[in-house]
């Protein structure tokens, strides 16, 4: 029996009501692009709709998975991958408004930043020396300077990031990816976040809003918690064996069964017998793929494990190459709310690249040591990136305007750079890429039409991107 | 799904040329006149009715060539309606009364009870809660606490206790504060009814106020649209509606009224003034209390500098720097007491009283007034007025100034607004208006909305959308002679619930019945030719545990959430997070936006982000996990445990195993499920550590949570 079926009781009705939706050429051209997934109602012992089979890829697709490293706080863009020798020489100057292109007079003094950048690999994209062990991937790396959304508080920038809304609740990217294609494996969720936040939006970040429950992140732990000791709410239990447990599910679903053959076999108990057998296989699963006693020494090194600063984000990405392995669509790993450095910029940006730069390296090593990096897409970014001005006398502040994020694996094109911002870092000049631009880029790379990828609900087709989205077709080979 | 593709489509071509047109969408079902009179068609089935509802269950039934299934008997009848009426499972001596109540009114006599029962209001709110997207906290990007959103709560569960008029209830919920009132309880009350337009979920930080203030009157737009008319009106927001009658300038004449409208205010708050929810202070002394509270907290910035500058004039002093010091008194003399300032002391007197000072400034820090008594509370604006068309729905990007008003594909009389008033008031007025208003479009929404409750699927599934893009009912003339009966009833939702849990349509089985021709005929049980098997919702079904081990108290309980701080979610350094061990209700249980109970998050609760009519029904792997593994659930079951082994008293075993499968899966003298059950009890008390008594305990508790898990305890038969 397939244990992929996370919602079994998706019934005709429900398909009818997610996909059969507007009038006309717009009902048919729905219908169309559905038909994979609305056409086929599982029923109890049949693939549910959470399944690789039902994928129906508008494209060639370039990456089966999209692994995606979160930065909570926002990394200072002008210290790590957009340098700015303008900003050093102007460095204590007030930076004026019409040089930016802004109305205001005045936007604050320039700070400088102190860390050496370099040209790195044959493409020569720039690092600056916070990341030493990322540098030696530079080849592989799309860093991306020109990104800019809306939301200059977290929790706007964070909802808009994860779901490109703030004041509407709005399916995960995660979510709709694991909606779009389904999940590769038969007893893990399509989309899994490692130690999510809890604040700015929360469970938002990783909710499947008015997809199906199904699509919802399964979550680890918390960004509080260290990944050593988080867990999967109610994933075992420790009162019992498992040949206990075993024992007593085994008379849940004999009471099951009888109910349902007293109903002349009711979908909706086999659903309920179904979905038991799958929460006991996961249960199963699960505590293997969250160890770390299978992995070589050597593994464990590369990602910094057992040594520190690296050791927590090292588990962390390690765990995501186990996911990625597993089949899992859409990875999150999320560190702590650390990178916000309104203060101390330059000793917070170190501190942390420290934490972040050897495990990255590791993973990107392991992902391509196993044949993985070629269709996993590993996105490296935050909700927004820092002023080039200073802010509390060594910090800077929040800057949705411009910042960096990079690309790497997927049929990512690696040594390009793409975008620019002005001479300060604070708008983006060249080939500027919207957070909803960004979006519809990642399904672009996942083999998806962002356009096209709809979901009905309350009287009208949604999706990822709402009625915006470019995608960023140069950064691809 | 062809066919309703096909008759969807043709919809759509009948409106031919403007969809948004106003006039011509009056020919759509929903906005037609209510037939009252409508009488079934002919049925054969004489006998089976019980009612008017079930004449046209039956009509349409043997049209299609179906029968209706027989009836469930009567413990299944009495489980079903006590969930549906009170949340709760009936206990064995309601079972036994009314299997063996030989009068013709039995069930009459066993439903009275339930609808005078406080467990209504609390279940019949919490419907009401999913609509008006209850929550105790913000959510969105700042999740602060709402401290008092309790108080509507408890307002809606009384409102439907005391089976308040429809009309009533909704005019409450939307101009509360604008009504008369003949005492401060009632002012207050009806304020607190206003609640509803105040707890929808905002952006509060990082974006334009005039951003915000068209998003949080489009919040509360889009939510009146979907609750009481079943219109998505917040499509017009930004283009006349693509499929229904709503041009943009009807939007928009309806926003004015609520950019008229206040629903949040500049307050001080985790060491700032932000923009947060609207709240008045209640009671007689309410506004005294209310000015002194924020007074205190929007001078305590003042007072903190006050401490540091005292605070570095004792330094000052102490180190002798009289240079200092009189610099600093100069320019804080609030900050320097007098004896310090006097060189007539003795240092030591001058340490000594300003010391004293900086002590008494440190105590005012640290003693602000208790959190007085607060609703959450709208008011008018100080200047009402119309407001401008946005284009494309960009709150800068202004059009044409609409008056404000109503939609007119309900009627073309204009609004009468009294210069200086917002107009909620005549808009509450307007939604239950039968003659001129939209009355009769609610009543078909609340109609659908009980009918769904009761039956599991409305005769409109979509039942927050009653327009183009929704369905069409399947029994028009059923809904409308329902939405009559509820105009005429006084919009009483107790008398139409009463009536249709006593109809015959409601005692059919689920199981029972003509399954071959019915599955084929009508798989989806469109036409109700059997009752739906419904599984229980995540309240019902953490009730209905926690009453079988005996750990639920039935009291009325007010916050849940008073010792949280303004941050609703646990984050960085706030380790303080919302409790879930209340042995309450369900319904009193903390609703955090983006951080619901376990068992609520596992089960489909609504989203309280938005108005939900209907619920997901899904069938995830944390359901499972959650009865298999929580450690609430295993704490419980082992209290029930406790309860049939040590508290009451049984013979044996035997006695045991019946009372289980009777009370929880209402299963008496079920022979196999009983041996199976001592079975697994006597194995597994064999395995294991402890003594004989703890392994008992143990086993007998697993037996327990295995009876919560299985389906007979969570679906509705």
């Amino acid at each position: 029996m397939p244990c992929n079926n996370f919602q079994a009781t998706w019934t005709r009705r429900d398909a009818l009501r997610a996909t059969a939706c507007g009038f006309g050429q717009l009902a048919l051209a729905a219908l169309a692009g559905e038909r994979t997934r609305a056409e086929q109602p599982p029923h109890a012992g049949a693939p549910g709709p959470n399944t690789a089979r039902f994928a129906a890829p508008h494209f060639a697709p370039r990456a089966k998975r999209i692994l995606f490293l979160f930065m909570w706080g926002g990394p200072s863009h002008v210290d790590l991958f957009d340098p700015k020798p303008r900003l050093n020489l102007d460095a204590g100057k007030q930076l004026s408004g019409k040089d930016v292109g802004s109305d205001r007079e005045q936007l604050g003094e320039l700070l400088g930043s102190p860390f050496r950048f370099d040209r790195h690999g044959e493409g020569g994209v720039w690092i600056s020396e916070l990341f030493p062990h990322l540098s030696q991937h530079a080849d592989r790396l799309c860093v991306v300077r020109s990104l800019h959304t809306e939301g200059s508080a977290h929790g706007e920038a964070l909802l808009r990031l994860h779901t490109g809304q703030a004041n509407l609740v709005r399916p995960s990217v995660g979510a709709w990816v694991s909606y779009g294609l389904g999940s590769e494996n038969d007893c893990l969720p399509a989309f899994m976040t490692i130690s999510p936040p809890r604040g700015h939006g929360g469970v938002q970040n990783y909710g499947s809003a008015f997809l199906p429950a199904m699509h919802q992140a399964m979550a680890i732990g918390s960004a509080e918690t260290p990944i050593a000791q988080a867990a999967v709410s109610n994933l075992g239990n420790a009162r019992l064996s498992a040949s206990q447990q075993r024992d007593q599910l085994d008379f849940v679903q004999s009471l099951n069964r009888r109910h349902s053959k007293s109903s002349g076999i009711d979908p909706q108990i086999e659903s309920l017998i179904a979905n038991y057998e799958l929460a006991f296989r996961m249960q199963s699963t699960m505590p293997a793929i969250m160890g770390i006693q299978d992995e070589s020494r050597s593994t464990l090194e590369l990602y910094g494990i057992g040594s520190e600063p690296t050791d927590n984000f090292g588990r962390q990405c390690l765990l995501a190459r186990k996911f990625a392995e597993q089949g899992v669509r859409y990875i999150q790993v999320s560190t702590n709310y650390t990178w916000d450095h309104h203060q101390k910029v330059q000793q917070g940006s170190i501190a942390e690249a420290a934490k972040v730069d050897r495990p990255i390296a590791g993973l990107i090593s392991d992902l391509a040591q196993r044949g993985l990096l070629e269709d996993t897409l590993v996105l490296w970014g935050a909700e927004f990136g820092r002023t080039p001005m200073v802010e509390n006398g060594d910090g800077r502040n929040h800057h949705p305007q411009a910042f960096s994020v990079w690309m790497a694996g997927g049929g990512v094109r690696g040594g390009l750079t793409y975008g620019a911002t002005d001479d300060f870092g604070y708008r983006p000049v060249e080939n500027p890429v919207h957070m909803h631009d960004l979006h519809a880029t990642l399904l672009y790379a996942l083999g998806i039409d962002h356009e096209r990828l709809t979901y009905r609900h309350a009287g009208r087709d949604f999706r990822l991107t709402d009625v915006h989205g470019n995608v960023v077709r140069e950064i691809f080979a | 799904m062809l066919a309703v593709l096909a008759s969807m489509m043709s919809h759509a071509a009948a409106g031919t040329d403007d969809p948004a047109d106003p006039v011509l969408g009056r020919g759509h079902w929903a906005f037609s006149p209510l037939r009252r009179d409508a009488t079934p068609m002919q049925f054969a089935l004489a006998e089976w009715p019980r009612s008017v509802d079930d004449a046209f269950i039956l009509a349409q039934l043997e049209s299609v060539g179906l029968r209706p299934a027989p009836d469930a008997d009567r413990r299944t009848i009495l489980r079903r309606l006590h969930f549906q009426l009170s949340g709760l499972p009936p206990v064995l001596d309601d079972y036994f009364d009314y299997e063996n109540d030989p009068l013709p009114d039995a069930l009459e006599r066993h439903t009275d009870p339930l609808l005078a029962s406080p467990r209504f209001g609390e279940r019949w709110g919490r419907h009401w809660f999913d609509l008006a997207r209850y929550a105790d906290s913000n959510g969105l990007d700042e999740n602060f606490l709402f401290r008092e959103a309790w108080r509507y709560r408890n307002w809606v569960i009384d409102a439907l206790n005391a089976d308040l008029p429809f009309d009533r209830f909704v005019t409450e919920q939307i101009a509360g504060d604008l009504l008369p009132f003949a005492s401060t309880e009632q002012r207050d009350r009806q304020r607190i009814a206003a609640g509803f337009l105040v707890i929808g979920p905002k952006v509060l930080l990082g974006n334009d106020p005039r951003q915000r203030r068209m998003d949080v009157a489009d919040e509360q737009l889009d939510t009146i649209g979907r609750v009481i008319l079943g219109q998505t009106l917040g499509c017009a927001r930004c283009h006349d509606h693509k499929f229904d009658p709503i041009p943009t300038t009807d939007y928009y004449a309806m926003a004015g009224i609520f950019t008229s409208t206040q629903v949040m205010m500049t307050r001080y708050m985790l060491g700032e003034q932000r923009m947060m929810e609207r709240l008045v202070g209640i009671g007689e002394e309410g506004d005294q209390q209310n000015s002194a509270y924020e007074t205190f907290w929007r001078e305590q910035p003042r007072r903190k500098e006050r401490e540091k500058q005292a605070k570095s004039a004792l330094e000052l002093l102490e180190k002798d720097d009289e240079s200092g010091f009189t610099d600093l008194a100069a320019k804080h003399a609030d900050a320097v007491s007098a004896d310090a300032a006097d060189r007539g002391r003795s240092k030591d007197q001058r340490v000594a009283s300003q010391k004293e000072l900086l002590e008494r400034i440190r105590a005012e820090i640290a003693s602000p007034p208790a959190i007085p008594p607060r609703g959450m509370i709208p008011c008018d604006e100080e200047k009402p007025a119309d407001e401008a068309v946005r284009l494309s729905g960009q709150f800068d990007r202004t059009g044409d100034v609409v008056p404000r008003g109503f939609l007119r594909v309900v009627a073309d009389s204009p609004a009468a607004i009294p210069e200086g008033q917002s107009g909620r008031l005549q808009l509450a007025c307007w939604l239950t208006d039968v003659q001129a208003g939209a009355g009769r479009l609610s009543a078909r929404v609340l109609a659908n909305r009980i009918w769904y409750h009761l039956f599991g699927q409305g005769l409109v599934r979509t039942v927050d959308n009653f327009g183009r893009t929704g369905e069409a009912p399947s029994h028009p003339e059923l809904l409308d002679v329902m939405a009559a009966k509820l105009i005429d009833g006084q919009w009483s939702m107790k008398m139409q619930v009463r009536r249709l849990v006593l109809s015959r349509t409601a005692a059919m089985s689920s199981s029972s019945g003509d399954p071959q021709s019915g599955r084929s005929i009508d798989p989806d049980n469109r036409w109700y030719w059997k009752a739906d098997r419904r599984r229980l919702d995540p309240e019902s079904l953490r009730d209905a545990i926690w009453f079988a081990a005996g750990e639920l108290d039935l009291a009325r309980v007010d916050s849940t959430v008073a010792y949280l701080g303004d941050q609703a979610t646990a984050v960085g350094d706030n380790k303080n997070r919302r409790r879930t061990d209340f042995h309450c209700r369900a319904v009193y249980l903390p609703v955090i936006r983006n951080d619901l109970p376990e068992i609520f998050e596992a089960f489909d609760f609504a989203n309280p982000h938005c108005a939900t009519g209907m619920r997901p029904k899904t069938v995830v792997a944390p359901q499972a996990l959650f009865l298999m593994n929580d450690p609430s659930v295993l704490a419980v079951a082992e209290a029930t445990a406790r309860r049939i082994l040590v508290i009451d008293q049984y013979r044996n075993d035997e006695d045991r195993a019946e009372f289980l499968l009777a009370s929880l899966l209402n299963m008496p003298n079920a022979g196999p499920e009983r041996q199976e059950l001592l079975a697994f009890v006597a194995r597994l008390a064999d395995t294991g550590t402890g003594d004989d008594q703890e392994r008992r305990l143990r086993a007998w508790a697993l037996a327990c949570q295995a009876l919560f898990a299985s389906g007979r305890f969570q679906l509705l038969d």
